[in-house]
């Protein structure tokens, strides 16, 4: 048998453990997707494969048990997905996914279902994939509508969390203390009372809105403006698993967006061609070149809102498995 | 009289209103409600037709027009005490059935419960009443068990209809502007009958209905936040603040602030004694007042069925089930 | 036009009488204290601190006393006011003790601590027109007589009434130890028809001393409460001081304990 598993992985198939056999990985943006195809993924799955599905880590679907000559078949499939979930397609009709390395944009339910979630994590993770792919760098990018992070962004390249810049309605606050306890309590004590009114410290507040919820008569109201926490360098692997650091406070979707953007330019300029599978997490290029550059590359032409906070540089630790045997 | 009237001369007769008075009314605010990407409905300055949402019921209601949230009795510093100047000196306010009977609640409490009230009083004079009538129940309504769907006490009607205003006009200010409006037949709509009905109990056996273990079941399900009084277009506490300027110890203002029987601190007294621990006391001390407490005093009940408190509480607590519990517990 | 019964008034500091540390009489100057009834309050009204609302304890000719226990922010700042200084005050407030209801009885009162205040007019009226009762008792109770109020007054109470004056704790063979209940069993009474009382003092002892009253005889409508609640106001307007139907600043604070017992929070 005669397989290209360089070209089959790039296409969004696997090389698995049964050989002669392959799995097909199906990205769905955001996590949220009509529930017709459902039936089109069992289809594949039925017909190619051993009618069985896997959910993965990143909100994809992974049909496992297909026979590498029927590749094609699955391919002609997939179509419909793809087209329906918006997936750039700029190679033939019915011959896949064009690229694979930038993962699936993973996002928690979001503001459609949850109440704690400060925007629609969905829409903004489609936003993310219609810049991204089929860019075949190996990027994660992932969002969370508040800072539970719920979809554990941190573990993430970029790790988007929502926020909201709570405004102040002195003329409807009662002085029932809501506010104050619930950011005490379950966040940060951003708040405190003076003079019967609230007090919020900009540099405490994680912009969660738990107060503008918590509110019972609207003092406390939403930012027209949708603001986010931008992390960045999170990573799982082998070598050194670190969570990802704050890097900006209070920064916008556009600019979140070219940032991401940027940072292929720099990748593609810094990494390293040799490594295993010609694929590096973008973290261990930061440290080879140092902080000040990659900020330099990943924030060209970006305008940041006057309210955004860069946290410059950043240091991360994590987890060091070499480190450990030496001890 | 009726006339319609197309959205032009509506806004025309917006403008017209407005040199004589401020105009309230209920308005969709796009994106400010708790939770993100929602709406809400709250009363504001209307100068526009545009401004007025006469489609759904408002989050909150038009007290707070003549009871301000938060209101300052004085100002003070080392030489007296300066009583500000009031809000407005007449307004035309846009309300539904239910918000007028309400408004009897009020004059009841702040002209009638001991001396009139100075502030309540000079902002209750010169009020104008425009009806927006309901010709359906809205989600949550009980007006017509606690028999504010029907009301006679306005000023003026609007109701929109394919696209035109019609108004029905009983007072000689309103009245003069429609001069030369095309005129037409009309009957002002109201409800007739809600989804929900509430059982009425004449005389409520108070000590019993305080040892009935029906409230226990609020001690955990009711979280104290008040949300249920804030919205009611018929609660009227409010709690006495002075605060002082930071910048100058010796002048500040002394205020009164909206407040609720549902929240902590209500009934606290030096020393530290609450009268109220439970929520489901709580819950009681309310539901009682809302209907055969204030009746004893005034006649009527006190609550007007507009539903506000169930649509807002965020633990799905049902008043309207409360008091058919209560009428249960009572037979 | 209406008036603006929230502006309390400027009201000099005639004299403070420090009884304990915590608890001192301030005598107020009020030019309308001729029609003040014993048992109604004032606010007292510090702007910057709050209010607080004091019942009567002494009606002078021009002058009202209000005897106030240092328990918090206006109570406390209170204390810094020596004789001379303005402060404001609003008032008086509720129905009061009403004399007539009380005459040609055998009236005794009984009252705990701060509640000695809101009583000791309505205690000073019949000790100075004896005449108006048949017969005047009273028992009173302190912590420790280190916490005793109004001691001058007693001296004059003992020559004009029957007088038991009761301590929590301290020493058996000087003074009388015990509850006030312990000692209505041994009020003396001709005729329970005649016999009228006023209760007044935390609510766990007022509960107590009316339970110990109608056991002895005393007829429930010949008894009379004092209740204090949470107050904004004053003016039947904030709605804290509300239970069921009653508004304790307006239809109270004092009631007869047929209505008052209803009371529930
Ligand atoms: C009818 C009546 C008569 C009273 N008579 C006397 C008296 O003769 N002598 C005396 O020492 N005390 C009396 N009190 C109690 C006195 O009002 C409180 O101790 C006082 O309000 C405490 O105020 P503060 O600011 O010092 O205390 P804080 O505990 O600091 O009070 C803070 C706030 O709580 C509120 N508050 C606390 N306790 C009460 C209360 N019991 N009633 C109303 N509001 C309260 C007030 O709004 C106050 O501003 C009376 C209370 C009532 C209702
Ligand atoms: S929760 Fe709202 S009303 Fe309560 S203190 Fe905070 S801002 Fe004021
Ligand atoms: S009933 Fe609902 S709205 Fe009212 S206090 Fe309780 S939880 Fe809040
Ligand atoms: S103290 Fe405000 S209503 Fe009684």
């Amino acid at each position: 048998m005669d397989v290209n598993t360089k070209k089959l992985k790039k296409n969004a198939f696997r090389v698995t453990k049964r050989r002669g056999y392959t799995a097909s990985r199906i990205r769905i943006p955001g996590g949220r997707l009509d529930a017709k195809y459902l039936s089109m993924i069992q289809e594949i799955a039925d017909t190619y494969g051993e009618g069985v599905v896997n959910i993965t880590a990143r909100q994809g679907f992974e049909v496992p048990g297909i026979r590498f000559e029927d590749m094609d078949k699955v391919n002609v499939l997939l179509q419909p997905i793809i087209e329906g979930l918006g997936i750039n397609q700029p190679n033939p009709e019915g011959t896949g996914y064009l690229s694979s390395g930038t993962r699936n944009i993973a996002a928690c339910v979001g503001n459609k279902v949850c109440p704690m979630a400060n925007f629609d994590t969905t829409e903004f993770a489609k936003d993310i994939e219609k810049a991204v792919f089929p860019n075949d760098l190996h990027f994660k990018v992932a969002l969370t509508g508040c800072p539970n992070d719920c979809q554990k962004v941190r573990m993430h390249d970029f790790g988007i969390m929502g926020m909201t810049l709570p405004q102040f309605h002195a003329d409807r606050c009662i002085s029932c203390g809501a506010c104050e306890k619930v950011c005490r309590r379950k966040v940060v004590q951003a708040i405190s009372m003076k003079n019967f009114r609230p007090v919020r410290d900009n540099e405490t507040c994680l912009g969660c809105g738990e107060c503008v919820i918590a509110c019972p008569n609207f003092a406390w109201q939403r930012s027209e403006k949708k603001y986010f926490r931008l992390t960045i360098m999170g990573r799982t692997g082998k070598k050194n698993p670190r969570l990802g650091q704050d890097w900006i406070k209070w920064i916008d979707h556009d600019s979140i967006i070219k940032i991401i953007m940027n940072t292929y330019d720099y990748v593609e300029e810094y990494i390293d061609r040799s490594a295993p599978g010609g694929k590096e997490h973008i973290g261990y290029i930061i440290d080879r070149t140092g902080f000040k550059e990659f900020e330099k590359w990943a924030l060209k032409d970006v305008t940041l809102p006057s309210i955004a906070e860069v946290r410059t540089p950043i240091y991360w630790s994590g987890v060091h498995y070499k480190k450990q045997f030496d001890y | 009289m009726a006339y319609s009237l197309d959205k032009i001369a509506v806004d025309e007769l917006f403008s017209k209103w407005g040199e004589d008075y401020l105009i309230y009314g209920p308005t969709l605010i796009k994106n400010t409600g708790r939770l993100s990407d929602t709406d809400s409905v709250r009363y504001d300055e209307v100068k526009s037709i545009d401004d007025l949402e006469l489609n759904l019921k408002s989050d909150y209601s038009f007290k707070d027009v003549i009871l301000p949230i938060s209101e300052v009795l004085f100002y003070y510093n080392e030489d007296g005490m300066m009583v500000p100047k009031q809000k407005h000196n007449g307004a035309i306010i846009f309300l539904r059935s239910c918000d007028l009977h309400a408004l009897d609640r009020l004059d009841q409490m702040f002209m009638e419960n001991g001396k009139p009230d100075f502030y309540y009083t000079r902002l209750r004079e010169n009020l104008k009443f425009v009806l927006i009538p309901c010709s359906k129940s809205f989600e949550n309504c009980f007006c017509v068990s606690m028999n504010s769907n029907v009301t006679k006490n306005y000023d003026l009607t609007i109701e929109e209809i394919n696209g035109e205003y019609v108004f029905e006009s009983k007072d000689e200010y309103f009245t003069k502007f429609f001069s030369g409006s095309k005129e037409l037949d009309y009957t002002v709509p109201y409800v007739k009958e809600n989804d929900i009905k509430v059982e009425h109990v004449e005389k409520i056996n108070n000590l019993a209905i305080t040892k009935s273990e029906m409230w226990r079941e609020y001690d955990s399900r009711c979280i104290a936040c008040g949300r249920c009084t804030l919205v009611c277009p018929t609660c009227t506490c409010w709690t006495m603040q002075d605060i002082h300027y930071g910048d100058n110890q010796k002048a500040g203002e002394r205020r009164r602030v909206q407040a609720s029987c549902m929240v902590d601190n209500f009934d606290r007294v030096a020393g530290g004694h609450v009268y109220r621990e439970k929520n489901g006391d709580r819950m009681r001390y309310k539901a009682l007042h809302k209907i055969s407490d204030h009746r004893e005093r005034y006649g009527v009940d006190m609550c007007i069925g507009c539903g506000r408190c169930d649509d807002i509480c965020p633990e799905y607590i049902s008043f309207s089930t409360i008091l058919n519990k209560i009428a249960k517990e009572s037979e | 036009m209406i008036t603006n019964e929230y502006l309390p008034f400027s009201s000099k500091v005639l004299k403070v009488t420090k009884h304990t540390p915590m608890e001192h009489t301030y005598t107020m100057e009020f030019a309308g204290a001729k029609d003040v009834v014993p048992g109604q309050f004032f606010e007292l009204s510090l702007p910057k601190y709050g209010e607080a609302p004091i019942s009567v304890s002494g009606i002078g000719e021009n002058s009202v006393d209000l005897t106030v226990r240092s328990i918090g922010v206006v109570t406390d700042e209170l204390f810094k006011y020596e004789a001379g200084r303005h402060l404001y005050i609003r008032g008086p407030y509720g129905n009061g003790f009403i004399a007539d209801d009380y005459k040609d009885s055998e009236l005794l009162v009984i009252a705990g601590g701060t509640g000695v205040s809101p009583v000791k007019a309505i205690i000073d009226y019949f000790g100075n027109h004896n005449d108006e009762v048949k017969s005047m008792s009273i028992i009173t109770g302190f912590k420790s007589k280190d916490d005793q109020l109004f001691r001058e007054d007693f001296k004059r109470w003992g020559k004009q009434m029957n007088v038991t004056l009761t301590f929590d704790r301290g020493d058996e063979t000087k003074e009388n130890i015990g509850l006030v209940t312990k000692y209505i069993p041994s009020v003396k009474v001709n005729n329970f028809d005649d016999a009228k009382a006023i209760v007044v003092g935390p609510p766990i002892m007022m509960k107590f001393a009316v339970k110990g009253l109608i056991e002895r005889g005393y007829k429930e409508e010949n008894i009379w409460i004092s209740h204090e609640r949470r107050m904004s106001c004053g003016l039947g307007k904030c709605g804290h001081c509300r239970v069921n139907s009653t508004y304790i600043c307006l239809d109270g604070p004092v009631f007869n304990y047929t209505v008052g017992k209803d009371l529930i929070d």
